[in-house]
C-alpha cells in the first residue's frame, strides 16, 4: 500500500513536471523565437558598417556610435540563440526521460496497487435480493428510455450542427468562371485600341458633333485623379482607367451613366528604402500602358513593372512585380486578355542580355502560366491577339521581328525581320494581312502563316516568303494604323494623313491636318475618328470605293473640339465615345436619356 | 414428454438460425478479404513528401507525433549551385557573409557551410539537430536551385496508419509510396523529360485550339 | 569568380525586393507575401532541373560531391512477423480463456500485448484502425490495403467467429492498458449501459463515413492511447488519454465498451460464436456445444457468488419467471416498435444527410474550396498555407468548387447511410429492450462479454474442477 502511495505521488511529480515542460517548450521557446527574430530584423533595419562584397556601395560608413551599438545588438542575439538551441534539446531530452520515469512509477503505483487491491478483496457475499421481477422489469424501462434519451440527444446535436450554414460553392460571389465570348468582347471595349486593338468599333451609332466649352454632347466629366496616357477601357457599364505619379499608382472604375468614380484601386509593391524613384519622361509618363479587362476582372501594369488584377467590385485579386523593365523612355505596351490569359509584352533594352520576353500570366491568379523570350531591344508598341485562319496568334512588334506566339503555351508560329528602330505603334491585322511599321520610313504589310510552321520552315521566318507589299513613306512614330479590310489609314504625329490600299499596298492619297496627334486613328462604321493631341475630333468620311464616284480622298464630316489636350486614343462604345483628356474623363452622348 | 420435444424443438430451431447467420458470416469475411486481395498492391505503404509539391510551410516540424520530427532536410548535392551566398542557410537579408548565429536561418544551426573552392561552398546538414522545419528549403526554392527539400526519414518515421502531418499538409505533398521506392529524391527526372512533363502538363491545362504537335515542344 | 556577377545581382535585387514585407511581418520574416513572392520569375515554385538558377560547378580541387543518405524502412519481414504474433496471440489468448480458464495466464498474455502491439510496436497498426484501411480499399480503387492490414482486420474477427472476444481478452494493447489500470471497478447501472454503447456505433458510422470519402482515418486521429505507446504526442491527446486512463481506473474499459468501433463489430459477431465464455466449466467441452444441448439444469448452481463478479456488467441473472403475468403491454410496444424501426431509421438517416454541411469539412478539400471561396468573395482576411498551395498550381477555382460540390454529394449520400445506421442500432436496441428472453442460469453476456476471465475463480465448480485436475 505504501509503494502504491509512492508510486502514485512519484508519478504525479513526474506528471507536473512533463507539464511544466510542455509549458515551456509550447509557450516559453516560441516566444523567445520571436524574440530572436525581431532581434535580428532590428539588426537589419539599422544601417550596415561594414559593407560586404556582396553589398557594394550599399551604404556609406555610419558613425561610430552605430557600430557598437550593431556589435552588442549582434553578441546579444547570438546569446539568444544558443540559449534557445540548448533549452530545446534540454526540453527534448527531458520530455524523453520523464515519459520513462512516469511509466515506470506508474508501473510501479499499478502493481502495488492491483496488490493491495488483491488483499483486500471481500469474499463475495450475495445479499438476499428483492424481487427479481420488479427490477429487471424496471431494468428495460429505463434502458428503453436512456436509449431513446441518447437517441435524442444525437437528433439534438445534428441538428444544431445542422443549421451551420453551409458555403455555398456554387453561388460564387466572387469572380464569375470562365471567360469573356467573342460577341461580348466585340460589344465592348476591352483593351487598348478595342477588341483585338485593332481601333475599329462594332457600333455605328456613335455621336459626331459636340463641344467641350459648350457642354454640348458631353452626358458627363469626371476628374481622373492621377494622370496617364493610358486610354480608357469598358465593359458594360463601367470604364476604367489607371493612373499614377512617380510615388502613386491607381487603378480607377467609373460608372458608365452617371461618370461617379466607383472604385480607386492602389498598386502599391513595397518601395525599397533609399531606393531612388523611377524617372520618367513626359513623353511617356507613369501610367502609359492602357488596362485591360475580360468582363470579369481588369489587369493593370505601370512602368514599374507592377501588374495587379481587381475584380468588378474592386477587390485587388492578386498582384504582382515583374521587375522594373529596363526601357529607354519608360514602358508602355498595354495588356492584352487571351482566355485565361494575361499577356504582356515585356521587351527591355540590351538585346545580349536576353531581358525581353513575352509573359503570361494566369488571370486569375497571377502566376506565370508561360514565358517566351524575344530576341529584341525595348519596344513600345501593345500585343495583339488575331485569329488567322482559325488559328489564335499573339502578334508582337519589335526591332527587327515581328513574331507571332500561341497564345495557349507562348511557342512561336512565325517572323518577319522587316522593322527597325524604336517602334511605337502597334501592329495590326486587316484583310488577311498584318501591317507593322517602321517609324518615319517603311510600312510592312505580312501574310501570316495560319497553321504553324516552327518546325517544317526553318523555325517559321516567313521574311522571304510572307511580305506582301512594303512601301516606304514618312510613317508615324506614335500613332498606330487602322484599316477597315479595304483601306488602311496612317496618321503622323505631325497631322500628315496617309491612305492605302490594303490588298496591294497603293497609296490612294495622303493629307495635311496641320496639327499634332498622339492618339491613334479608329474606324467607327464608314467614318474615320482623329483626335488631336489639342483635343480636337477630326470626323472624316471613309470612301467611296465605287469607281463611278472617282477615287476616294480625305471628306470631312466634322471638327468637335473638346477643348482640353488629349493623348489617349478614345474608346467607342454603343452610342458613346470616352475620352480622357489630360486632367478628365469624357463621356460624349446624344442621347440625354442615358 | 411433449413438452420436452417443444423445446428440443425450440432449441433445434434457434440453432439452425444461428448457424446459418454463422456461416454467411463468415462467407462475408471470405468475400471482403477476396475482394480487398484482389487489388494489386499487396505489400506495406510508407509515408513520403513530393519535394516538388511541397511548399516547406513548417508543418513537418511540428505534427509530427514524434517530439523530433521524422521529416528532416535533404539535400541533394548534384543540384545545389555550391552558392557562395545559399539562402537555404542564410537568412534573406545577411548583415554579413558569416556563420553567425544572427545571419542563419535555420533555427537549430544544423547547416554546416564549409569552403571547397573559390567561389564554391558545400552546405551539409547535421540530420541531428535538423528539425524539419523546412526554413532553408524556402529559401532555396525561392531564390537558389532547390537542392534542399524535406523527406521522412524511414528510421525514425513510425508509419502510422493516419500520418498526422500529412493531415495537416496544406499543399498534398505527402503520398503512400510502395517500399521498393521510400524516398522521392531531387531531382526525379531527367532534365528533358521534366521538360516534356511540363509541356504535356501546359497542353492539359491550355488545349490549343489548333491541331499543335506535341512534340514542338521536345 | 565566372558566377559572381549572377549572384551580386541576384542578391542586390532580392535583397531590394523582400526586405520592406520583411520589416513589416515581424513574426514571420519569410516570404509570406504572395505578391513579393512571385517577384522574380517563378519564385513561387522551385526551378525545375531544366531551369536551374545557377548551373552546379564544375569543380577544379578534386572535390567529390556527397550523396545524400537514404535509411531504409522498417523491412517488409517484420509486418509479417507482426501478423504472425498476432495470430499466435489469438490462439493462445483463445486456449487460455476456454480451455485453461486461467485468468492469471490471460493477465500474462495481456501484459505480453500491451508490451509488444503497444510499446514495441507503438500501436500501429492495430486492428481497430484497419477498419478505416478496409473501407477506403472498398470506396478509392486506387488504394490497395496492404495484407498486414488486412490480416490484422481479420483475424481477429475470424478468431471472434470461433470462440468469442479472445481478442478483446488478451491480444489488443488498447484493451490490455485499461485493463492493467482497473483497480477499483465501480459499476456501471444497467440500463445505462446500452445508452452509453450507443456512442460506440455513432463512431463507428463517422469512422467509416469519413473513410469512405478519404477524409480523414477518425480512429486514429482521436486515439487515446496510441500516444502513450510512442511516449510522445500531441498534448491534447495526451490529456484525453491520461483522463480515458483515469477514467479506466475505476469504470472497467471505458473505451472498449463504449467507444472501441471494433469492439462494436466483435460484439455482434460474438453473439453467434461457435464456443464461447461460460462462467462454469463444462460447456465449453465441444463435445457437448455439438449435440446442442447446451445449459443444462446442473450446470449452474445458483449460487450467485460470480453475480458482482464481473467488471464490466458482462453477467447476466436469470430472468424472473413471467408466468402467469400479464405481458399484452409489452408485446405491443415491441409490435410498435417493429413498425417503428424504418420509419426511426430513414428519419435519423435524413438528419445525416442534412449533416454534410459541417461533415465535408473533415474533407482536406471542402475545407479548401471554402477557404478559397471566402477569400475571393472578400469575406476571409489574408491567406492560408493551403490557399497558398494551391493558388501557386494555378488550377482554376472552379475546377476545385467541382469538386468540393462533388465530395459534398458522396457527404450526403452518405449521411443518409451514416444516419440511417445510427437509427437502426437504436431501432434495434430499443427492440431488444423489449424483448423477453428466458434464462435459467447466471450467464456471462455472448456480446459484452470481453472473456477476461475474472468470473472464473468465482465459481466453486471451477474450483471443483481445478480440484480434479490437480487430482
Amino acid at each position: 500500500m505504501a509503494t502504491a502511495m509512492v508510486g502514485g505521488a512519484f508519478s504525479v511529480i513526474i506528471l507536473t513536471l512533463i507539464a511544466v515542460n510542455h509549458f515551456q517548450r509550447a509557450v516559453l521557446l516560441p516566444k523567445r523565437e520571436q524574440k530572436l527574430e525581431v532581434l535580428k530584423l532590428e539588426l537589419r533595419s539599422r544601417p550596415n558598417p561594414v559593407p560586404t562584397p556582396a553589398f557594394a556601395g550599399a551604404s556609406p560608413a555610419p558613425a561610430q556610435a552605430g557600430v557598437e551599438g550593431n556589435e552588442q545588438l549582434t553578441s546579444q542575439i547570438r546569446q539568444l540563440d544558443l540559449r534557445i538551441r540548448q533549452l530545446r534539446i534540454r526540453r527534448y531530452d527531458f520530455a524523453r526521460k520523464g515519459a520513462y520515469l512516469l511509466l515506470a512509477s506508474a508501473v510501479t503505483f499499478l502493481i502495488a496497487a492491483k496488490c493491495a487491491a488483491v488483499f483486500r478483496r471481500k469474499l463475495p457475499a450475495p445479499q438476499p435480493q428483492p424481487d427479481r421481477h420488479d427490477r429487471q422489469f424496471h431494468d428495460a424501462k429505463w434502458a428503453r428510455q436512456a436509449v431513446t434519451g441518447g437517441l435524442v440527444m444525437l437528433g439534438g446535436a445534428a441538428l444544431i450542427l445542422a443549421l451551420i450554414p453551409e458555403i455555398d460553392l456554387s453561388a460564387s460571389g466572387g469572380v464569375p468562371a470562365g471567360f469573356a465570348s467573342k460577341e461580348d468582347v466585340a460589344k465592348n471595349w476591352p483593351r487598348f485600341r478595342g477588341p483585338a486593338g485593332l481601333g475599329v468599333s462594332a457600333y455605328t451609332n456613335i455621336p459626331t458633333n459636340w463641344n467641350g466649352k459648350t457642354g454640348e454632347g458631353i452626358l458627363w466629366k469626371t476628374k481622373v485623379p492621377l494622370p496617364g496616357h493610358n486610354s480608357p477601357v469598358v465593359w458594360d457599364d463601367r470604364v476604367f482607367l489607371s493612373g499614377a505619379d512617380p510615388n502613386k499608382r491607381e487603378v480607377y472604375c467609373f460608372d458608365a451613366l452617371s461618370g461617379r468614380t466607383l472604385w480607386t484601386g492602389p498598386v502599391q509593391s513595397p518601395t525599397v528604402p533609399g531606393a531612388k524613384p523611377l524617372e520618367l519622361g513626359e513623353a511617356t509618363g507613369y501610367a502609359a500602358p492602357t488596362v485591360a479587362t475580360d468582363g470579369r476582372r481588369v489587369c493593370a501594369i505601370f512602368p514599374t513593372g507592377d501588374v495587379a488584377c481587381f475584380d468588378f467590385a474592386g477587390k485587388r485579386l492578386w498582384a504582382t512585380n515583374l521587375g522594373t523593365p529596363d526601357s529607354a523612355y519608360g514602358y508602355t505596351s498595354s495588356l492584352e486578355i487571351y482566355r485565361n490569359l494575361l499577356l504582356i509584352q515585356y521587351d527591355q533594352e540590351n538585346v545580349e542580355e536576353e531581358k525581353s520576353k513575352l509573359i503570361a500570366l494566369d488571370v486569375s491568379s497571377g502566376r506565370i502560366v508561360w514565358q517566351t523570350k524575344r530576341p529584341v531591344p525595348g519596344s513600345w508598341s501593345s500585343p495583339i491577339v488575331v485569329e488567322v485562319d482559325g488559328c489564335p496568334q499573339v502578334i508582337t512588334c519589335g526591332n527587327p521581328w515581328v513574331i507571332a506566339y500561341d497564345p495557349s503555351d507562348g511557342t512561336e508560329l512565325w517572323r518577319a525581320k522587316c522593322i527597325a528602330g524604336d517602334i511605337v505603334p502597334s501592329p495590326i491585322y486587316a484583310g488577311g494581312l498584318v501591317f507593322a511599321i517602321e517609324a518615319y520610313t517603311k510600312l510592312v504589310a505580312i501574310r501570316p502563316t495560319g497553321r504553324p510552321v516552327r518546325q517544317a520552315q526553318g523555325r517559321g521566318d516567313i521574311t522571304e516568303t510572307g511580305i506582301a507589299w512594303s512601301v516606304e513613306d514618312s510613317t508615324p512614330d506614335i500613332c498606330s494604323p487602322v484599316s477597315n479590310g479595304q483601306l488602311l489609314y496612317l496618321l503622323t504625329t505631325d497631322g500628315l494623313l496617309l491612305c492605302y490600299q490594303v490588298s496591294d499596298g497603293k497609296k490612294l492619297w495622303e493629307k495635311d491636318l496641320k496639327t499634332n496627334f498622339l492618339a491613334s486613328p479608329s474606324i467607327v462604321g464608314d467614318k474615320l475618328y482623329l483626335l488631336s493631341a489639342e483635343g480636337v475630333m477630326f470626323i472624316s468620311q471613309i470612301g467611296p470605293f465605287d469607281k463611278a464616284q472617282g477615287r476616294p480622298e480625305y471628306k470631312e464630316l466634322a471638327r468637335c473640339e473638346l477643348g482640353e489636350p488629349c493623348h489617349a486614343s478614345p474608346a467607342f462604345v454603343d452610342g458613346r465615345i470616352y475620352i480622357r483628356s489630360s486632367t478628365h474623363l469624357y463621356c460624349i452622348s446624344n442621347r440625354r436619356d442615358g | 414428454m411433449g413438452e420436452n420435444k417443444r423445446l428440443q424443438a425450440g432449441v433445434t430451431r434457434r440453432r439452425f438460425l444461428r448457424d446459418s447467420l454463422w456461416g454467411t458470416c463468415l462467407a462475408g469475411l471470405g468475400v471482403l478479404t477476396g475482394f480487398v486481395v484482389g487489388k494489386h498492391r499487396k505489400t506495406n505503404t510508407l509515408w513520403q513528401i513530393d519535394p516538388y509539391t511541397c511548399i516547406a510551410c513548417g508543418n513537418c516540424a511540428t505534427y509530427c507525433v514524434l517530439d523530433e520530427s521524422a521529416v528532416k532536410c535533404m539535400h541533394a548535392f548534384s543540384v545545389c549551385g555550391y552558392c557562395r551566398i545559399c539562402f537555404g542557410f542564410f537568412g534573406p537579408e545577411p548583415v554579413d557573409i558569416t556563420e553567425g548565429a544572427e545571419n542563419q536561418v535555420c533555427p537549430t544551426g544544423a547547416i554546416k557551410r564549409t569552403f571547397v573552392e573559390e567561389p564554391y561552398y558545400e552546405y551539409i546538414i547535421d540530420e541531428k539537430l535538423c528539425n524539419g522545419c523546412g526554413k532553408c528549403v524556402k529559401g532555396c526554392n525561392a531564390f537558389g536551385n532547390g537542392s534542399l527539400f524535406l523527406q521522412v526519414r524511414h528510421d525514425r518515421c513510425l508509419n502510422c496508419n493516419e500520418c498526422s502531418i500529412a493531415a495537416a499538409c496544406p499543399s498534398g505533398a505527402w503520398k503512400r509510396v510502395p517500399p521498393q521506392q521510400p524516398y522521392l529524391l531531387k531531382p526525379a527526372l531527367s532534365p528533358s523529360a521534366a521538360l516534356r512533363v511540363n509541356s504535356a502538363e501546359r497542353m492539359a491545362a491550355h488545349p490549343p485550339q489548333a491541331e499543335h504537335g506535341a512534340g514542338n515542344h521536345a | 569568380m565566372r558566377r559572381c556577377p549572377y549572384i551580386i545581382v541576384c542578391v542586390t535585387v532580392l535583397l531590394g525586393l523582400v526586405s520592406p514585407a520583411n520589416v513589416a511581418r515581424a513574426s514571420s520574416p519569410w516570404f509570406t507575401a504572395r505578391p513579393v513572392l512571385s517577384t522574380v520569375e517563378g519564385m513561387a515554385v522551385p526551378p525545375t532541373e531544366a531551369n536551374k538558377r545557377f548551373p552546379p560547378p564544375e569543380f577544379e580541387s578534386g572535390y567529390v560531391q556527397p550523396s545524400p543518405t537514404t535509411p531504409a524502412p522498417r523491412q517488409d519481414i517484420y509486418q509479417y512477423i507482426d501478423a504472425l504474433v498476432l495470430l499466435a496471440a489469438l490462439g493462445i489468448s483463445a486456449y487460455l480463456v476456454l480451455k485453461r480458464r486461467s485468468r492469471s495466464a490471460i493477465f500474462a498474455l495481456a501484459v505480453f500485448s500491451l508490451l509488444y502491439f503497444g510499446f514495441a510496436r507503438m500501436g500501429c497498426v492495430c486492428s481497430v484502425g484497419a477498419i478505416q484501411n478496409i473501407v477506403l480499399s472498398i470506396f478509392d480503387r486506387s488504394y490497395a490495403v496492404p495484407i498486414v492490414v488486412l490480416a490484422f482486420f481479420l483475424l481477429p474477427l475470424i478468431f471472434t467467429l470461433f470462440f468469442g472476444r479472445v481478442f478483446c481478452a488478451g491480444v489488443c494493447p488498447l484493451g490490455a492498458i485499461q485493463d492493467l489500470v482497473l483497480v477499483r471497478p465501480v459499476r456501471v447501472p444497467n440500463w445505462l449501459e446500452g445508452a452509453l454503447r450507443l456512442f460506440a456505433y455513432v463512431y463507428l458510422g463517422a469512422a467509416i463515413l469519413f473513410a469512405a470519402t478519404g477524409s480523414a482515418f477518425i480512429i486514429c486521429r482521436y486515439d487515446p492511447f496510441v500516444s502513450f505507446f510512442r511516449l510522445s504526442g500531441n498534448w491534447n491527446i495526451l490529456t484525453l488519454g491520461g483522463s480515458v486512463l483515469l477514467v479506466s481506473v475505476f469504470v472497467g474499459r471505458p473505451y472498449c465498451r463504449f467507444v472501441c468501433p471494433y469492439g462494436v463489430i466483435l460484439r455482434q459477431l460474438s453473439r453467434i460464436s461457435r464456443w464461447n465464455v461460460t462462467i462454469a466449466p463444462g460447456r465449453q467441452d465441444p463435445a457437448i456445444v455439438m449435440t446442442g444441448l447446451t445449459g443444462g439444469p446442473d450446470e449452474c448452481i445458483q449460487c450467485r457468488l460470480c453475480e458482482d463478479s464481473c467488471p464490466f456488467g458482462a453477467i447476466r441473472e436469470p430472468t424472473a419467471d413471467w408466468t402467469g403475468r400479464d405481458y399484452s403491454i409489452g408485446k405491443k410496444r415491441l409490435a410498435l416498435l417493429m413498425v417503428l424501426l424504418p420509419v426511426l431509421a430513414l428519419s435519423v438517416g435524413w438528419a445525416g444527410s442534412r449533416l454534410k454541411n459541417v461533415t465535408a469539412r473533415m474533407h482536406a478539400t471542402v475545407r479548401l474550396a471554402e477557404r478559397v471561396y471566402l477569400e475571393d468573395a472578400g469575406k476571409a482576411e489574408g491567406t492560408t498555407n493551403a490557399s497558398l498551395a494551391f493558388r501557386a498550381t494555378g488550377k482554376p477555382t472552379e475546377q476545385l468548387y467541382a469538386e468540393a460540390s462533388n465530395i459534398r454529394a458522396k457527404f450526403t449520400l452518405g449521411g443518409w447511410f451514416f444516419g440511417g445506421f445510427v437509427g437502426l442500432i437504436a431501432g434495434l436496441k430499443l427492440i431488444g429492450l423489449s424483448r423477453r428472453v428466458g434464462r435459467t442460469d447466471y450467464e456471462a453476456d455472448r456480446a459484452s462479454c470481453l472473456a477476461c476471465g475474472r468470473c472464473f475463480e468465482y465459481c466453486p465448480k471451477e474450483h471443483a474442477r481445478r480440484k480434479g485436475i490437480e487430482n
